[in-house]
């Protein structure tokens, strides 16, 4: 038969179940994921081989293909996958523990138009998926250092300023600039000027929580929101980072390089009516610490 | 013996299935109603031997009507005919004392059985008369 | 309930047996669903209308609310019978559907973000109702149809546009439409089922066929 030989040749798997969910085609796609052979599984329960897919999603997609004969779709996106396959590839630098999986559950009509089977296909989406992360990771972060971005940034200000707001939690926010970052790419060049950005993004979030959102604001401007934080805690922290930039040595090639930090910090209270006054107070608060000399924190009034 | 069947639907397709699924060789007759009300008023004019009730009907629906029929003879005998067959449907349809219930679309073998079943309860109550 | 319009289209006869035959589909529907979702659902007698394309944006925004706040979940269907399912929820029941599926068991995404999960809830919960409403239609009809992953539309009326472009404007579509309800829920939305008008003609025989089984 010419359209059976499709079956073993296609590359996706293919799986038939009967009514009681006993494997009756197994394809030579599985075989090879799964490792497991068409002569061992076929006769036999699925579950005894995927115990994990006894269960509620599972048999309800199943009974519904059988019922009304519709299809059910098992996306990736909720489900990751349906047969734990490993994944050895790694695409685009991300590593899956098992094979994403994208997977159509349908009926078979017997020649009275009775369902007597019902199939399972499965695709291989882990390049896609790879591919979606890589997307939303570049748009998100910040291509130079990794950490967000302001497009990230201010939507994610807003609704922590109103959840906070709703809720009468603290809410602080720090805004810290380089000082002179210009006279270092000046003095060591561009190259020193993007290594100091990294090394000093790297350095606050060691000091940071990860609830914590830090995000590249401008060419050498960042912005740290601290969610449940009051303003004494917040400057507690700007002025960690501040003591721990001061006294590090940035190293580039044979290149040392040492600088400072400005901060301005800043915290949600009844008079900040929106998102965008409380960014301007930390900012007004971090261009005061500029105009008072610079490698200090200054707190909002 | 059953010799009269009363159809209450108010779907005159849904009246033609069961007519046409009734057995023809018995010898039956059979009449129709087309709403609860219309079927509570045939069942005292006529006092047939089963009557097939539908469920969703404009003026009296089946439940009203099932429930009045009951009260003005409590030995008739009502069989609902429904699509509804979830076990809380048919439970509610049960209390109201319909004598059984059939799914729509009823099958001729299951229409014949329900019968032979009423049968045997007129006898039973002929007996104990 | 049948709209005069439908009359154009339809015999008297024609349009009692597809009346009939829609009571018994989405009936029987019900029994199936509490099956696969153990769920106590009540549909109502579904009503049936007969459209001209062109009014046919104007029906979906006036039904439909499609101003954001409904959650509208969209799948086509193919076959003797074609067409498009739309369930309609109104927002805010999200987490409510997402009960019905009980998935306790589903821990292996508990980490995933809670609109990704609702998301993949309502568009389950769409794909089983609608399956089975078109289902039963179609089995009693002597056939039987293929779908296309249900989607998720957002709620503005601009989407509703491409549910109107797989319809020739210069025909008409059969609108089917029921309401339901989630008993222990307390969920009500409704189902719309378009079919185009290449079905029309398909249909007309098939319910010939089907009262013929009755003679």
């Amino acid at each position: 038969m010419i359209v059976s030989q499709i079956f073993d040749m296609l590359d996706a798997g293919i799986v038939i179940l009967d009514r009681d969910l006993v494997v009756f085609k197994w394809n030579r796609w599985m075989s090879t994921h799964s490792k497991i052979s068409s002569e061992e599984i076929v006769g036999k329960p699925l579950f005894e081989f995927y115990p994990e897919l006894n269960k509620s999603w599972f048999l309800r997609n199943c009974k519904s293909v059988l019922t009304f004969g519709n299809f059910a779709f098992i996306s990736q996106k909720l489900h990751k996958y349906c047969f734990p396959f490993k994944s050895y590839y790694n695409t685009l630098g991300y590593r899956f523990d098992y094979m994403q999986q994208s997977c159509t559950v349908g009926p078979l009509r017997d020649e009275n138009n009775e369902i007597t089977y019902i199939y399972i296909t499965v695709q291989d989406v882990t390049e896609i998926v790879a591919y979606e992360q890589k997307l939303i990771e570049m748009n998100i972060k910040d291509g130079l250092t990794g950490v967000y971005n302001r497009r990230f940034f201010e939507p994610r200000l807003e609704e922590e300023f109103q959840r906070h707001r709703r809720y009468n939690r603290a809410l602080s926010l720090i805004m810290l600039d380089i000082d002179h970052f210009k006279r270092i790419n000046d003095n060591y060049g561009h190259q020193a000027g993007d290594f100091i950005l990294k090394a000093l993004t790297a350095l606050v979030e060691k000091k940071i929580r990860i609830v914590d959102i830090f995000a590249r604001y401008g060419g050498e401007e960042f912005c740290c929101l601290l969610p449940e934080t009051s303003i004494d805690s917040a400057k507690v922290v700007a002025e960690n980072i501040r003591k721990q930039v001061q006294d590090e040595l940035f190293q580039f090639k044979d290149m040392e390089i040492k600088l400072t930090v400005s901060q301005g910090v800043a915290a949600l209270s009844k008079d900040i009516e929106n998102a965008e006054s409380l960014l301007k107070k930390a900012d007004d608060a971090l261009y005061s610490a500029k105009n008072t000399g610079r490698n200090k924190v200054v707190t909002a009034k | 013996m059953i010799n009269k069947i009363l159809i209450v639907d108010d779907s005159p397709v849904a009246r033609r299935m069961l007519r046409t699924s009734i057995p023809k060789d018995k010898g039956y007759e059979i009449f129709e109603a087309s709403n609860g009300q219309d079927g509570v008023e045939k069942y005292q004019e006529l006092k047939p031997d089963v009557v097939f009730m539908d469920l969703t009907m404009p003026v009296l629906d089946g439940y009203q009507a099932t429930a009045k029929i009951r009260e003005l003879d409590k030995n008739a005998t009502v069989i609902v005919t429904t699509a509804d067959i979830q076990p809380k449907s048919i439970a509610s349809v049960m209390e109201l004392g319909a004598f059984t219930l059939l799914k729509k679309p009823a099958k001729a073998e299951s229409i014949k059985e329900a019968l032979s079943k009423v049968e045997m309860k007129l006898k039973k109550l002929r007996e104990n008369k | 309930m049948m709209t005069p319009e439908a009359l154009d289209v339809f015999s008297d006869e024609e349009k009692d047996i597809l009346q009939e035959i829609m009571n018994i589909a989405f009936g029987n529907a019900t029994a199936d669903l509490a099956d696969v979702v153990d769920i106590y659902v009540k549909l109502s007698v579904p009503s049936v209308q007969v459209i001209g394309i062109g009014d046919l944006p104007e029906y979906l925004k006036t039904t439909i609310k499609t101003d954001g706040t409904s959650n509208i979940i969209e799948q086509k269907f193919w076959g003797n019978f074609k067409g498009s399912g739309l369930l309609v929820f109104p927002g805010g029941t999200e987490r409510d559907l997402m009960a019905i599926l009980e998935d306790q068991d589903r821990e292996e995404v508990a980490s995933t973000q809670m609109a990704t999960l609702e998301k993949g809830g309502l568009l389950e919960i769409g794909n089983i109702l609608i399956g089975a409403c078109v289902g039963k239609v179609s089995e009693l009809l002597d056939t039987f149809v293929t779908y296309s992953p249900p989607q998720v539309l957002q709620g503005d009326t601009h989407n509703c546009n491409f549910i109107v472009e797989q319809f020739d404007p210069s025909q008409t579509a059969i609108v089917m439409k029921t309401l339901f309800t989630f008993k222990e829920k307390d969920i009500n939305g409704f189902l719309l089922i378009l079919t185009n008008h290449e079905s029309i003609g398909w249909l007309r025989k098939a319910l010939k066929n089907f009262m013929d089984s009755y003679e």
